[in-house]
Protein backbone atom coordinates (compact mmCIF):
# COMPACT_ATOMS: atom_id res chain seq x y z
CA UNK A 1 0.00 0.00 0.00
CA UNK A 2 0.92 3.91 -0.66
CA UNK A 3 1.21 6.02 2.03
CA UNK A 4 -1.52 8.05 -0.03
CA UNK A 5 -3.66 5.06 -0.23
CA UNK A 6 -3.46 4.48 3.61
CA UNK A 7 -3.97 8.05 4.59
CA UNK A 8 -7.09 8.16 2.07
CA UNK A 9 -8.56 4.38 3.42
CA UNK A 10 -7.65 5.97 6.84
CA UNK A 11 -9.39 8.71 6.04
CA UNK A 12 -12.44 6.70 4.65
CA UNK A 13 -13.11 4.53 8.47
CA UNK A 14 -12.63 7.86 9.74
CA UNK A 15 -14.88 10.27 8.14
CA UNK A 16 -17.51 10.76 11.31
CA UNK A 17 -14.65 12.18 13.40
CA UNK A 18 -14.73 15.66 13.95
CA UNK A 19 -13.22 17.31 11.07
CA UNK A 20 -10.15 19.45 13.39
CA UNK A 21 -9.46 16.20 14.80
CA UNK A 22 -9.11 14.12 11.14
CA UNK A 23 -6.73 16.57 9.93
CA UNK A 24 -4.66 16.13 12.74
CA UNK A 25 -4.78 12.45 12.95
CA UNK A 26 -4.37 12.17 9.32
CA UNK A 27 -0.94 14.66 8.84
CA UNK A 28 0.28 12.93 12.54
CA UNK A 29 -0.04 9.51 10.32
CA UNK A 30 1.85 10.95 7.05
CA UNK A 31 4.81 12.90 9.37
CA UNK A 32 5.17 9.16 10.73
CA UNK A 33 5.48 7.42 7.44
CA UNK A 34 7.19 9.87 5.95
CA UNK A 35 9.88 9.98 9.05
CA UNK A 36 10.43 6.06 7.93
CA UNK A 37 10.98 6.20 4.66
CA UNK A 38 13.53 9.13 5.59
CA UNK A 39 15.20 6.69 7.73
CA UNK A 40 16.04 4.16 5.09
CA UNK A 41 12.84 2.15 4.74
CA UNK A 42 10.89 1.65 0.85
CA UNK A 43 7.23 3.40 1.10
CA UNK A 44 5.69 -0.12 1.21
CA UNK A 45 7.55 -1.15 4.45
CA UNK A 46 7.29 2.39 6.01
CA UNK A 47 3.37 1.93 5.47
CA UNK A 48 3.19 -1.90 6.55
CA UNK A 49 5.23 -0.94 9.68
CA UNK A 50 2.52 1.68 10.84
CA UNK A 51 0.47 -1.32 11.52
CA UNK A 52 -2.93 -2.68 10.49
CA UNK A 53 -5.40 -0.24 9.38
CA UNK A 54 -8.31 -1.58 10.69
CA UNK A 55 -6.58 -2.12 14.24
CA UNK A 56 -5.65 1.31 13.59
CA UNK A 57 -8.77 2.52 12.63
CA UNK A 58 -10.18 1.00 16.11
CA UNK A 59 -8.23 2.31 18.01
CA UNK A 60 -8.86 5.33 17.63
CA UNK A 61 -12.47 5.52 17.87
CA UNK A 62 -12.31 3.68 20.63
CA UNK A 63 -10.50 6.64 22.18
CA UNK A 64 -12.73 9.38 20.48
CA UNK A 65 -15.27 10.40 23.17
CA UNK A 66 -18.67 9.29 21.74
CA UNK A 67 -20.58 12.94 22.07
CA UNK A 68 -18.16 14.28 19.66
CA UNK A 69 -18.90 11.90 17.01
CA UNK A 70 -22.60 11.98 17.64
CA UNK A 71 -22.78 16.00 17.72
CA UNK A 72 -20.38 15.59 14.09
CA UNK A 73 -22.79 13.08 13.01
CA UNK A 74 -26.33 14.81 14.03
CA UNK A 75 -24.98 18.43 12.73
CA UNK A 76 -27.10 18.48 9.53
CA UNK A 77 -24.58 19.12 6.12
CA UNK A 78 -26.99 22.13 4.87
CA UNK A 79 -29.39 24.67 6.28
CA UNK A 80 -32.50 23.47 7.13
CA UNK A 81 -35.40 24.60 5.01
CA UNK A 82 -38.33 26.31 6.22
CA UNK A 83 -40.71 23.14 5.57
CA UNK A 84 -38.14 20.75 6.83
CA UNK A 85 -38.08 22.63 10.43
CA UNK A 86 -41.48 23.16 10.69
CA UNK A 87 -41.75 19.29 9.77
CA UNK A 88 -39.67 18.61 12.71
CA UNK A 89 -41.53 20.93 15.19
CA UNK A 90 -45.00 19.75 14.21
CA UNK A 91 -43.49 16.22 14.60
CA UNK A 92 -41.96 16.60 17.74
CA UNK A 93 -44.47 15.14 20.10
CA UNK A 94 -44.16 11.80 18.15
CA UNK A 95 -40.25 12.04 17.63
CA UNK A 96 -39.60 12.44 21.23
CA UNK A 97 -40.71 10.74 22.83
CA UNK A 98 -39.94 7.59 20.87
CA UNK A 99 -36.57 8.70 21.01
CA UNK A 100 -37.01 8.82 24.33
CA UNK A 101 -38.31 5.08 24.68
CA UNK A 102 -35.86 3.70 22.52
CA UNK A 103 -33.11 5.10 24.35
CA UNK A 104 -35.01 4.09 27.55
CA UNK A 105 -35.53 0.48 26.00
CA UNK A 106 -31.62 0.45 25.65
CA UNK A 107 -30.97 1.35 28.98
CA UNK A 108 -33.17 -1.28 30.94
CA UNK A 109 -31.63 -3.82 28.43
CA UNK A 110 -28.04 -2.81 29.47
CA UNK A 111 -29.55 -2.50 33.20
CA UNK A 112 -30.88 -6.27 33.02
CA UNK A 113 -27.71 -7.57 32.22
CA UNK A 114 -26.16 -6.23 35.46
CA UNK A 115 -29.36 -7.06 37.25
CA UNK A 116 -28.11 -10.25 36.63
CA UNK A 117 -24.91 -10.06 37.98
CA UNK A 118 -26.68 -8.94 41.09
CA UNK A 119 -28.55 -11.85 41.43
CA UNK A 120 -25.42 -14.41 40.89
CA UNK A 121 -23.66 -11.84 43.68
CA UNK A 122 -26.91 -12.32 45.68
CA UNK A 123 -27.27 -16.25 45.30
CA UNK A 124 -23.70 -16.59 46.12
CA UNK A 125 -23.88 -14.40 48.98
CA UNK A 126 -27.21 -16.74 50.40
CA UNK A 127 -24.24 -19.82 49.57
CA UNK A 128 -22.17 -18.70 52.10
CA UNK A 129 -24.59 -17.92 54.66
CA UNK A 130 -26.45 -21.02 54.44
CA UNK A 131 -23.05 -22.74 55.00
CA UNK A 132 -22.42 -20.81 57.52
CA UNK A 133 -25.98 -21.52 59.17
CA UNK A 134 -25.57 -25.84 58.40
CA UNK A 135 -21.89 -25.96 59.97
CA UNK A 136 -23.84 -23.76 63.05
CA UNK A 137 -26.64 -25.86 63.11
CA UNK A 138 -24.14 -29.05 62.96
CA UNK A 139 -22.48 -28.10 66.06
CA UNK A 140 -25.58 -27.31 67.74
CA UNK A 141 -26.92 -30.64 66.83
CA UNK A 142 -23.99 -32.40 68.40
CA UNK A 143 -24.29 -30.59 71.59
CA UNK A 144 -28.01 -31.70 72.08
CA UNK A 145 -26.64 -35.51 71.23
CA UNK A 146 -28.54 -35.45 67.99
CA UNK A 147 -25.76 -36.91 65.68
CA UNK A 148 -27.55 -37.99 62.37
CA UNK A 149 -29.27 -34.41 62.28
CA UNK A 150 -26.19 -32.80 63.36
CA UNK A 151 -24.40 -34.68 60.59
CA UNK A 152 -26.86 -34.19 58.06
CA UNK A 153 -26.56 -30.33 58.74
CA UNK A 154 -22.71 -30.37 58.89
CA UNK A 155 -22.80 -31.97 55.26
CA UNK A 156 -25.28 -29.68 53.61
CA UNK A 157 -23.35 -26.73 55.05
CA UNK A 158 -20.07 -28.23 53.29
CA UNK A 159 -21.55 -29.11 50.46
CA UNK A 160 -22.92 -25.40 50.14
CA UNK A 161 -19.40 -24.01 51.02
CA UNK A 162 -18.09 -26.32 48.31
CA UNK A 163 -20.41 -24.40 46.17
CA UNK A 164 -19.72 -21.14 47.24
CA UNK A 165 -16.61 -21.27 45.59
CA UNK A 166 -17.77 -22.28 42.42
CA UNK A 167 -19.99 -19.20 42.64
CA UNK A 168 -17.22 -17.02 43.23
CA UNK A 169 -15.29 -18.06 40.67
CA UNK A 170 -18.64 -17.86 38.11
CA UNK A 171 -19.69 -13.90 39.97
CA UNK A 172 -16.39 -12.60 39.02
CA UNK A 173 -15.59 -14.09 35.85
CA UNK A 174 -19.55 -12.88 35.03
CA UNK A 175 -18.18 -9.10 36.05
CA UNK A 176 -15.00 -9.65 33.47
CA UNK A 177 -17.38 -10.72 30.94
CA UNK A 178 -19.43 -7.50 31.83
CA UNK A 179 -17.02 -5.28 31.56
CA UNK A 180 -15.52 -6.56 28.12
CA UNK A 181 -19.48 -7.03 26.85
CA UNK A 182 -19.74 -2.94 27.96
CA UNK A 183 -16.59 -1.97 25.71
CA UNK A 184 -17.52 -3.91 22.57
CA UNK A 185 -20.93 -1.81 23.02
CA UNK A 186 -19.56 1.33 23.61
CA UNK A 187 -16.85 0.23 20.08
CA UNK A 188 -20.14 -0.86 18.30
CA UNK A 189 -22.19 2.38 19.18
CA UNK A 190 -19.55 4.57 17.99
CA UNK A 191 -19.43 2.62 14.53
CA UNK A 192 -22.86 2.71 14.41
CA UNK A 193 -22.99 6.31 14.48
CA UNK A 194 -19.93 6.53 11.93
CA UNK A 195 -22.21 5.31 8.92
CA UNK A 196 -21.71 3.54 5.91
CA UNK A 197 -18.35 5.49 5.20
CA UNK A 198 -16.56 3.49 7.68
CA UNK A 199 -17.91 -0.31 5.71
CA UNK A 200 -15.62 -2.10 3.95
CA UNK B 1 0.25 -5.19 32.03
CA UNK B 2 -1.76 -3.37 34.44
CA UNK B 3 -3.33 -0.81 31.73
CA UNK B 4 -3.67 1.90 34.36
CA UNK B 5 0.22 1.33 35.89
CA UNK B 6 1.03 1.00 31.84
CA UNK B 7 -0.39 4.52 31.03
CA UNK B 8 1.44 6.30 33.63
CA UNK B 9 4.73 4.56 33.14
CA UNK B 10 4.50 5.82 29.48
CA UNK B 11 3.75 9.23 29.89
CA UNK B 12 7.01 9.88 32.29
CA UNK B 13 8.46 7.62 29.22
CA UNK B 14 7.53 10.28 26.72
CA UNK B 15 8.66 13.00 28.77
CA UNK B 16 12.01 11.26 29.37
CA UNK B 17 12.65 10.99 25.34
CA UNK B 18 11.80 15.11 24.90
CA UNK B 19 13.83 16.13 28.09
CA UNK B 20 16.90 17.02 26.93
CA UNK B 21 16.33 18.27 23.69
CA UNK B 22 12.92 18.72 21.64
CA UNK B 23 12.17 15.68 19.05
CA UNK B 24 9.32 14.58 16.95
CA UNK B 25 7.05 11.39 16.84
CA UNK B 26 9.13 9.05 14.56
CA UNK B 27 12.15 9.68 17.04
CA UNK B 28 10.14 9.56 20.14
CA UNK B 29 8.91 6.02 19.27
CA UNK B 30 12.88 5.30 18.31
CA UNK B 31 14.19 6.21 21.05
CA UNK B 32 11.66 4.06 23.47
CA UNK B 33 12.33 1.28 21.59
CA UNK B 34 15.14 -0.39 23.06
CA UNK B 35 12.87 -0.37 26.28
CA UNK B 36 9.00 -0.31 25.19
CA UNK B 37 6.86 -0.60 22.11
CA UNK B 38 4.78 2.45 21.68
CA UNK B 39 2.13 2.40 18.72
CA UNK B 40 1.46 5.28 16.93
CA UNK B 41 -2.58 5.65 18.57
CA UNK B 42 -0.96 5.18 21.48
CA UNK B 43 2.36 7.71 21.12
CA UNK B 44 -0.89 10.16 19.84
CA UNK B 45 -3.05 9.84 22.64
CA UNK B 46 -0.01 10.84 25.00
CA UNK B 47 0.87 13.22 23.53
CA UNK B 48 -2.46 15.15 23.29
CA UNK B 49 -2.70 14.66 27.24
CA UNK B 50 0.98 15.62 28.07
CA UNK B 51 -0.38 18.95 25.88
CA UNK B 52 -3.56 19.07 27.95
CA UNK B 53 -1.63 18.95 31.20
CA UNK B 54 0.94 21.56 29.86
CA UNK B 55 3.81 19.16 30.41
CA UNK B 56 4.91 20.43 26.92
CA UNK B 57 4.64 22.37 24.44
CA UNK B 58 4.32 21.69 20.58
CA UNK B 59 5.63 23.95 17.48
CA UNK B 60 4.95 22.97 13.98
CA UNK B 61 8.14 23.64 11.68
CA UNK B 62 9.38 22.65 8.11
CA UNK B 63 11.83 19.67 7.71
CA UNK B 64 12.80 19.12 3.91
CA UNK B 65 9.63 20.06 2.14
CA UNK B 66 7.40 19.07 4.60
CA UNK B 67 6.08 19.58 7.65
CA UNK B 68 6.95 17.96 11.58
CA UNK B 69 5.58 18.79 14.61
CA UNK B 70 8.17 18.91 17.30
CA UNK B 71 7.84 18.32 21.10
CA UNK B 72 9.55 20.15 24.18
CA UNK B 73 8.92 19.64 27.96
CA UNK B 74 7.79 22.31 30.05
CA UNK B 75 9.04 22.91 33.50
CA UNK B 76 5.88 21.14 34.55
CA UNK B 77 7.07 17.61 32.45
CA UNK B 78 10.15 18.18 34.06
CA UNK B 79 8.09 18.51 37.60
CA UNK B 80 6.30 15.05 36.66
CA UNK B 81 9.95 13.49 36.14
CA UNK B 82 11.08 14.75 39.41
CA UNK B 83 7.95 13.25 41.42
CA UNK B 84 8.17 9.95 39.50
CA UNK B 85 11.46 9.52 40.63
CA UNK B 86 10.69 9.95 44.19
CA UNK B 87 7.27 7.80 44.27
CA UNK B 88 9.66 5.04 41.92
CA UNK B 89 11.42 4.22 45.29
CA UNK B 90 8.33 3.53 47.05
CA UNK B 91 7.19 1.47 44.32
CA UNK B 92 10.57 -0.05 44.33
CA UNK B 93 10.39 -0.85 47.78
CA UNK B 94 6.94 -2.77 47.56
CA UNK B 95 8.40 -4.90 44.30
CA UNK B 96 10.84 -5.91 46.42
CA UNK B 97 8.43 -6.94 49.43
CA UNK B 98 6.55 -8.87 46.75
CA UNK B 99 9.55 -10.32 45.14
CA UNK B 100 10.46 -11.54 48.53
CA UNK B 101 10.80 -15.28 48.97
CA UNK B 102 8.93 -16.67 51.36
CA UNK B 103 12.03 -18.58 53.25
CA UNK B 104 13.15 -14.66 53.61
CA UNK B 105 10.23 -13.94 55.93
CA UNK B 106 11.97 -15.81 59.08
CA UNK B 107 15.35 -14.29 58.39
CA UNK B 108 13.48 -10.80 58.71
Amino acid sequence: MTKLNFILELQKRLSSLPQEELEERLSFYMEMIEDRMEDGLSEEEAVADIGNIDEIADQIIADIPLSSIVKKKVRPTRKMKAWETALLWVGSPVWIPLLIAAIAVALSLYAVLWSVIASLWAVFVSFCACALAGLAAGVGAYFFKNLPIGAAFMGAGLVLAGLSIFMFFACTLSVKGAVILTKAMILGTKKSFMGKETAK
Amino acid sequence: MDVQLKRGLLDVCVLRAIKSKESYGYQIIKDMRPYVSLSESTLYTILKRLEAAHMLTVRTAEHGGRLRKYYSISPEGLKRIEEFKAEWKEIMLICQYVTKEDSEDDEA
